[in-house]
């Protein structure tokens, strides 16, 4: 089926998100405008106007009421979901780089960048007064100098542990209550761009400049499986059908910086679908004219999204071929 | 005694001291040898043989009378110093004073007496009188010859096992090398990889095997490594090294037709009184240096071109043809052939014939002839005019020659260089089986980017107009017949044609800036089998027995998407292979086929290829089997890990509702009691419908 595409980025697209049900569709990009919309047909809802620098990260609540952003202005702010106004905005000393809720939409997990003397940071947040926020973290650990700066960050499945991924490819959990390192993963060799949980948060899938992305398990950070491409991956997402339809969905590209000498077809900036089990790439959908920056799946697993350097956001719904298509075993 | 034993620096002042005494004690016996206290000087010590090296014997000089010897020496100087001072002569003389007809002189060093030696040995003076020169050095080297001879000790042979071993596979797959890594600073890998159905097999790999590419002897026995200190070969089984050869500096190589023989070129400046160093060539199975040349600057790679049976090899120098014959590697007849004006030439590939070409000159026609080895026979001469380039095309079973003449309107003279404008190509067929050789013509007014011969039977391809739209038109050549157009293919994005080494098929490509499109022609009715792309292919290879295309992607020509892909003969794809920093592919040459009865076995193809079918399901189907098992497997085992993990999930059920306010958020729609209704319009269409 023809996507719907989104326009109403200036820069290009750094991070998009479905909210839990599905119906509205968050996007942030370089400009400091983040966006929302319907998914079911690509209408803008509205924008979230404040910031000053560009967007690196956004997330949305479970129950979609608030909605949180962090920036290279270093400030990280909360958004009411269904006014668009800013409730509360956090000042920081450097960029912020991931952000993510916690399950239970109490805490807020974030990186911040490397810059101006300050070190790379890992930062809880209580954000149960959303308009009230106790800026103090209770939990900060500095990601440096052991280890290069922490890209993403997302959360275990009960608010128990935080996994953060980093510059040198590796992957760190950590645990909240003893603000703790408990595991540490180095089985990329280069860059991680993007982190996504599965479903049921018992999987989780990294996406990696080495042209690799890996399926793991987060209660022991166990590699399971390797998908390789011969592009920087910059965003992965797992399907919610895992059981039914066991794919996943891999984006990226030739760096942005290299593409202006290259033609469109050598970059490669096609969405590539595997198998998650046989680690065998079986579709590719075509469409972006720059690197894809990052993949959502839709929560009901019948269609996709992704926002590209190109600026646009493109929606997608599974035809009939996707859902009758089987691999032989 | 006892205080003056104090630390010299404690002292003050030090016109105190007392003077050392250096004289020997009175019971002092010498007994140190001068070896041992000065030996360091002593091996300096100039000896009476020292300088001999630069001493020379000229016999064959004039004998003469004590009145004349004066003028002589002033004629025999003149004569030798030209390579280098003479700081000291001899003229022995007998009782009358007349000089004995030889003469001693010496060198300022070494090299002006090799030099001399070299230059003036077999000098003619005058009629009666021819210098003999020689090293004076070279007469204690005869002198010291042993009255007895002792045969040299035979060499324990080595055994290398059975060089033959890749032709003996049992499915007569080929094998394939190829270099990857290039450009790290760990240096590159080489593998050889077996062809087999349905994945090659690697069966040899190794890091910094080559310190840049490697190459196959023509008949695939030895694969040549190229390193900074020379050159090495491997083979057999396990690809051992089977034999080296010194060379510093080599960069390239090349293998007489049958393999006795290798030439080597490093670019090294040779002085102009050392021995060559730049171009060696070497006999393979001895390892043994055979004769060195020097090399011209610059050199066109190969400098040497080999007869088809080894015979003989040839190089153009100046207005020289010099042919060698082997194994005395000395210039057939002992003189080179003299050809004014003489730009390139090259071999048969199948007989000892050779082919060259004239350049214009003023009123002198340009000229190509052919001339057969060794009775230097001319057996056919063709003058051309209008002549700027001529390029020679051997069809590889020798049954044709095609001399590609680029000719102009006209041409202009500017300071050293001729312009040429309106340029025209003619191709001259020489028809080599046929008697008298005749010639056919034919003429082409567009630019001409390829032409290619079958390489058995009797088609060419040309390829010409100007890029990225050309035309592409095959012909044929028959007997007594002009070259018959037999198929046109126009606006074309083709820029190379590859015909399969059994001829009848070929590959037309669009390499490189061409973005890599692949079409497979069959020339029997040319018909195209497939059309398809490797994007940005830069090579395509036949394997030698034309059943497989490889196609790949360089690092050398394009920095991204390394790979190699195989495809069959028809252009079906078998396999791709992306490796990151890939630079080359080449197929293991076969020798030529030993077999007699071809037509026979053509005759009963349909008995082969039922048991060729069998095998090939067999494989097939023994490879599709292994992916299913596999792929049970890993789907088995996944299942039982989501199993696993579903039962942890369930288990946390209730801490989950705990943690977002007892709302059931598991599936989208377990929650449903929550769901509160909201009525959202969407704008489905706009219409403007104008009021009056």
């Amino acid at each position: 089926m023809k996507p719907i595409l989104l326009q109403g980025h200036e820069r290009s697209i750094t991070q998009i998100k479905f909210n839990r049900e599905g119906d509205l569709l968050f996007s942030s990009s370089k400009d400091p405008i983040p966006n929302v919309w319907w998914s079911i047909n690509g209408e803008r809802l509205g924008t979230f106007d404040g910031h000053t620098g560009a967007i690196w990260a956004i997330d949305v609540k479970w129950d979609t009421t608030v909605f949180a952003s962090g920036s290279a202005d270093q400030s990280l702010r909360l958004w009411d979901c269904e006014t668009g106004k800013t409730i509360s905005k956090l000042q920081m000393k450097a960029s912020v780089r991931g952000i993510s809720f916690s399950y239970s939409g109490n805490l807020i997990a974030y990186t911040t960048d490397k810059m101006m003397g300050q070190q790379s940071e890992l930062n809880i947040i209580d954000v149960r007064e959303p308009n009230n926020v106790d800026d103090t973290a209770i939990m900060k650990a500095q990601v440096t100098p052991t280890n290069q700066k922490a890209l993403s960050v997302l959360w275990g499945p009960l608010d128990e542990t935080v996994v953060t991924g980093h510059e040198d490819g590796a992957i760190i959990k950590w645990d909240i209550r003893t603000s703790k390192k408990t595991d540490v993963a180095i089985e990329h060799t280069k860059q991680i761009n993007d982190m996504q949980l599965g479903h049921d948060g018992t999987m989780f899938i990294t996406a990696s400049k080495d042209s690799t992305a890996r399926l793991w398990d987060l209660s022991t950070l166990e590699p399971l499986k390797i998908f390789k491409t011969d592009r920087p991956v910059n965003s992965a997402a797992i399907s919610p059908l895992i059981d039914k339809h066991p794919y996943v969905v891999l984006g990226g590209g030739q760096e942005a910086m290299e593409v202006t000498t290259t033609a469109a077809r050598v970059g490669k900036f096609d969405a590539r679908f595997f198998h998650a089990v046989f680690e065998e790439e079986f579709a590719r959908v075509k469409g972006h004219f720059g690197p894809i920056n990052s993949l959502a799946f839709h929560p009901n697993g019948k269609g996709y999204a992704s926002g590209g350097e190109d600026g646009f956001v493109r929606v997608h719904v599974f035809d009939d071929a996707y859902n009758q298509f089987r691999f032989d075993y | 005694m006892a205080k003056k034993n104090k630390p010299k620096h404690e002292n003050e002042g030090g016109g105190e001291e007392e003077e050392p005494d250096f004289s020997d004690p009175e019971d002092y016996v010498d007994d140190i040898t001068e070896e041992e206290l000065l030996g360091d000087l002593l091996r300096q010590k100039p000896k009476e043989t020292d300088g001999v090296e630069a001493v020379i014997i000229v016999d064959g000089v004039p004998q003469v009378e004590q009145d004349r010897l004066e003028k002589l020496k002033k004629v025999i100087r003149k004569i030798f110093e030209e390579s280098g001072g003479i700081i000291n002569d001899y003229y022995p003389t007998d009782k009358n004073g007349k000089t004995k007809g030889y003469i001693f002189l010496e060198y300022k060093d070494k090299a002006s007496a090799e030099d001399a030696v070299k230059k003036r040995n077999n000098y003619k003076l005058d009629k009666q009188h021819t210098f003999i020169c020689n090293l004076f050095t070279d007469f204690d080297k005869y002198n010291d010859i042993p009255e007895e001879f002792v045969p040299p000790k035979p060499q324990p042979y080595k055994d290398f096992g059975n060089l033959y071993f890749f032709l003996m596979d049992e499915n007569c797959y080929d094998q394939f090398s190829i270099i990857y890594d290039c450009g790290t600073s760990s240096g590159s890998t080489t593998a050889i990889y077996l062809n087999s159905i349905p994945d090659p097999q690697e069966i040899q790999k190794r890091e910094r095997w080559t310190e840049s590419y490697v190459r196959w002897s023509p008949r695939g026995t030895f694969l040549a490594t190229f390193h900074a200190k020379g050159i090495a070969l491997w083979g057999g089984e396990e690809f051992k090294q089977i034999q080296k050869f010194s060379h510093p500096g080599v960069q390239f190589i090349d293998f007489s037709p049958c393999e006795n023989y290798m030439v080597t070129f490093s670019p090294h400046i040779d002085q102009r009184n050392e021995e060559p160093h730049s171009i060696i060539i070497w006999g393979i199975r001895t390892g043994q240096k055979k004769r060195a040349f020097h090399a011209d600057k610059p050199p066109v790679w190969p400098i040497f071109k080999w007869s088809h049976d080894d015979k003989y090899f040839g190089r153009i120098t100046d207005e020289l043809l010099s042919v060698y014959e082997t194994p005395s590697f000395g210039l057939l007849d002992k003189k080179s052939i003299k050809v004014p004006g003489i730009k390139d030439f090259s071999w048969s590939p199948t007989d000892n014939i050779i082919a060259y070409w004239i350049a214009e000159d003023k009123d002198v026609p340009a000229k190509v002839t052919l001339l057969s080895i060794p009775n230097r026979e001319e057996i056919r001469a063709k003058n051309l005019f209008n002549v700027a380039e001529c390029q020679m095309y051997w069809q590889k079973s020798g049954d044709h020659l095609c001399v590609k003449v680029a000719r102009y309107a006209k041409a202009k003279r500017e300071k050293n260089e001729i312009r040429y404008a309106g340029l025209y190509y003619n191709f001259e067929i020489f028809h080599m089986r046929e008697k008298g050789i005749p010639v056919d013509s034919l003429e082409i007014k567009e630019q001409i980017q390829s032409f290619a011969w079958e390489p058995v039977d009797n088609k060419f391809g040309i390829i010409s107009g100007e890029p990225p739209s050309v035309t592409v038109t095959f012909f044929q050549v028959s007997k007594g017949q002009q070259p018959a157009e037999l198929k046109k293919f126009e606006k074309r994005d083709w820029n190379n044609m590859f015909w399969s080494p059994q001829g009848q098929f070929v590959v037309l490509a669009g390499l490189r800036n061409m973005s890599g499109v692949l079409d497979f022609i069959d020339t029997k009715d040319f018909q195209i089998m497939a059309t398809t792309e490797h994007f940005m292919a830069t090579d395509v290879e036949w394997d030698p027995t034309g059943r497989y295309v490889a196609t790949s992607v360089s690092w050398w020509g394009h920095k991204v998407d390394n790979a190699y892909w195989l495809w069959t003969f028809q252009g079906k794809i078998l396999s791709r292979h992306t490796i990151e920093k890939f630079c080359q592919l080449l197929w293991r040459p076969r020798p030529l086929s030993l077999v007699t009865n071809k037509d026979e076995i053509k005759k009963a193809v349909k008995k082969y290829s039922s048991q060729f079918e069998i095998q090939d399901k067999m494989r097939l189907s023994k490879a599709s089997r292994e992916i299913i098992e596999k792929r049970q497997q890993q789907m088995s085992s996944f299942i039982e890990y989501r199993k696993r993990m579903t039962e942890k999930f369930n288990a946390e059920k209730s801490e989950r509702l705990r943690l977002r306010n007892s709302q059931d958020t598991d599936t989208l729609t377990s929650n449903v009691n929550d769901f509160e209704e909201e009525i959202v319009e969407f704008l489905v269409k706009k219409e403007v419908i104008p009021i009056e």
